[in-house]
């Protein structure tokens, strides 16, 4: 048991990851077409674990109509909105368009699906309002800093903000809100953010070695 | 005196000739002239998988503005015009390869040809024939045909930086775990966000709520989704031995079935299988903003004591992380996307910094081996501060004292081919 739940598995995440790390310094075909061939296994992998994914959906919303969990209203809708867009997309045998007109899969994308998710997605603007509320708050030292660089920024790059450091500080010639806002963009926050990309690029080599030298094996479920 | 006459007239034969050699028109001195083609040279292009070859003859005078190379290559009997470049460009030291891969002080004329896009019957290893012309108005030069077979590389030389700092960071990398095997644990500096676990899971248990842990929209052969899943056994061991509910939303089918065999290794550990469901682990939906309203949803029904939001996200990070943040609950949130990071700073309690994600599973799980790495991420940190010195350092003395070889050197050090 111990040979196929442990010692199986990790010799083959170990041959994968030493051809897959190989196939980055050999520039043959042959390496070119085997990590194509993973990325298809991968993409084979996934359209079997998509049906695990159905299933459990269906299980889970299946239990919290059938015991009336608080909110078992909602989850009729999970099996409405499958229905919805299955049943066209059967019917217009998977496609979105024929000719010049939309099927009913279409619609359903066009008009339901892509409406919902750009609401979602918009919803993002109120959220970005509300946190930047909570984030200007100035509290510490840290934060003050973070609120100055902010306002420096919304004046750089809101016209208005352009007009109201003009009429202010216009007099002093060589300050330019839009440069100040640039050069904050370009020099600190670059410098941060490269620094934070350095350290996750270590972080993501050395985990990627503990996984393909089997050190680290929390993803098998251990032992 | 007819010694003398003569020796007068051969001077003035002599002056007579330098003058209208002197009064020759500019343009007729100056007349373009023929580049020596003698030395065109067509081999297979080094360092690549084999579809490429690399033509190369000697830059000259003869380069002048105006003046056009013209590339040919064949697989038959018919030519093709390939490549027409003015002749002042497309030298060696244009290449982009580094200085141990490739003489960039060369005086020639370079051309890489990647050969699929010009044959539609392309074959690794069938033979091609090549030649260049030289046209400049009416002067033309053209080279001989000269054959040549792309042939795969089995190493790409060019990417050598890159193996040697791959070599030695495994060298240490074996190093520390040895070292870990001897000499036991190792000192790790205390991390807010992963100390704050227990406090999560305590208030998760005091108020009787759930805690939902949200592995991001990353697939499970992303390294950040590998590093939640880490840190998702070990919030489940706590949540098993405190016997608190715990709900992880999933986004890709096979993420929730690698979760669901780490939560249940997670109960087993602590003695707690009896309290292990099955629906811990759920499928949402693999669309990233059906996901957030999905979640949102829950997370505004149940109002769950803590949420944690660790591994890949995008624009859903602050969709999640702000409906987290109106329910009260402690949020905890960890990415590699820097871009999210200042959404999850805001709206978050705890947010796992930079490589503080990777070191996460190895400072909760308390096992040597695993600590022993983080000093590998230590000695990458100090190598990367050194090279950055070191390296500004160089740059600004080969730029201010014009050693451009220097300069290039260093360049081409840091630079990943």
């Amino acid at each position: 048991m111990t040979l196929i739940k442990k010692h199986i598995p990790l010799a083959i995440c170990f041959i994968v990851g030493i051809l897959t790390l190989s196939s980055y310094y050999v520039p043959t075909q042959a390496s070119e077409k085997y990590v194509e061939s993973m990325n298809k296994w991968e993409n084979i992998v996934a359209g079997f674990a998509f049906l695990l994914g159905l299933f459990s959906l269906f299980f889970s919303h299946t239990r919290k109509i059938t015991r009336r969990v608080d909110g078992w209203g909602y989850s009729l809708f999970v099996f409405v909105g499958f229905l919805a867009m299955v049943v066209p997309a059967i019917v217009s045998n998977g496609k979105q368009m024929v000719g010049a007109d939309l099927t009913g899969l279409g619609w359903g994308y066009r008009f339901l699906f892509n409406a919902l998710s750009g609401t979602m997605f918009s919803v993002l603007a109120f959220y970005i309002v509300s946190t930047a509320y909570r984030a200007f708050r100035i509290k510490s030292l840290q934060a003050g800093v973070l609120f100055a660089a902010a306002l420096v920024l919304m004046l750089a790059k809101v016209p208005l903000g352009q007009m109201i450091w003009e009429t202010l500080f216009g007099w002093t010639g060589g300050w330019d809100i839009a440069q100040i806002g640039q050069w904050l963009m370009d020099v600190p926050a670059v410098a941060g953010k490269r620094g934070i990309m350095m350290g996750l690029a270590i972080g993501g080599i050395v985990t990627a070695l503990k996984i393909i030298f089997g050190i680290e094996r929390q993803y098998m479920g251990k032992d | 005196m007819l010694k003398t006459r003569l020796n007068l007239a051969v001077l003035s034969v002599f002056l007579a000739a330098s003058v209208v050699s002197a009064a020759t028109p500019a343009s007729q001195k100056n007349a373009p002239t023929a580049p020596d083609l003698s030395g065109f040279a067509a081999k297979d292009m080094p360092y690549d998988k084999g579809e490429a070859v690399l033509l190369t003859w000697p830059s000259g005078p003869a380069d002048v503005p105006g003046a056009v190379y013209q590339v040919y290559a064949a697989s038959g009997k018919d030519w093709v015009k390939v490549e027409e470049f003015p002749a002042g460009t497309k030298l060696a030291a244009d290449v982009e390869l580094p200085f141990w891969a490739w003489d960039r002080h060369a005086a020639l004329h370079v051309v890489q040809l990647d050969l699929p896009g010009f044959f539609n019957d392309f074959k690794i290893g069938n033979e091609y024939r090549f030649k260049v012309k030289y046209v400049n108005g009416k002067v033309t030069a053209e080279s001989s045909e000269l054959p040549a077979a792309p042939k795969p590389n089995l190493f790409n030389l060019a990417r050598l930086n890159n193996l040697l700092l791959l070599i030695v960071t495994t060298i240490v990398f074996f190093w520390t775990v040895s070292h870990a095997k001897r000499k036991g644990g190792l000192f790790i500096r205390r991390i807010a966000g992963l100390d704050a676990i227990d406090e999560a899971v305590g208030r998760a248990t005091e108020m009787g709520r759930p805690i939902f842990y949200s592995t991001g929209i990353g697939a499970m052969s992303g390294v950040p989704t590998i590093a939640s899943t880490s840190i998702l056994a070990e919030v489940a061991k706590k949540v098993a031995a405190h016997d608190t509910q715990l709900k992880v939303p999933h986004f890709d089918p096979i993420v929730m079935t690698v979760s669901k065999e780490i939560v249940k290794q997670a109960y087993a550990e602590v003695n707690r299988l009896d309290s292990y469901r099955d629906d811990i682990n759920f499928f949402v939906s693999q669309d990233q903003f059906s996901y957030a309203a999905s979640v949102d949803g829950m997370i505004h029904r149940e109002k769950p004591a803590a949420c944690f939001f660790i591994g890949h996200f995008m624009a859903e990070s602050l969709l999640l992380a702000e409906v987290g943040a109106t329910t009260g609950a402690i949020q905890i949130a960890g990415t590699e996307q820097e871009s999210q990071l200042p959404f999850f700073f805001t709206s978050c309690d705890y947010t796992l910094i930079g490589e503080e994600l990777y070191a996460a599973g190895a400072y909760l799980s308390k096992e040597p081996m695993l600590q022993s790495t983080l000093k590998v991420q230590d000695f990458g940190k100090a190598f990367v501060m050194v090279s950055i010195v070191a390296g500004s350092a160089l740059l600004l003395a080969g730029t201010w004292f014009k050693l451009d070889t220097l300069v290039t050197v260093v360049k081409h050090l840091f630079k990943a081919y």
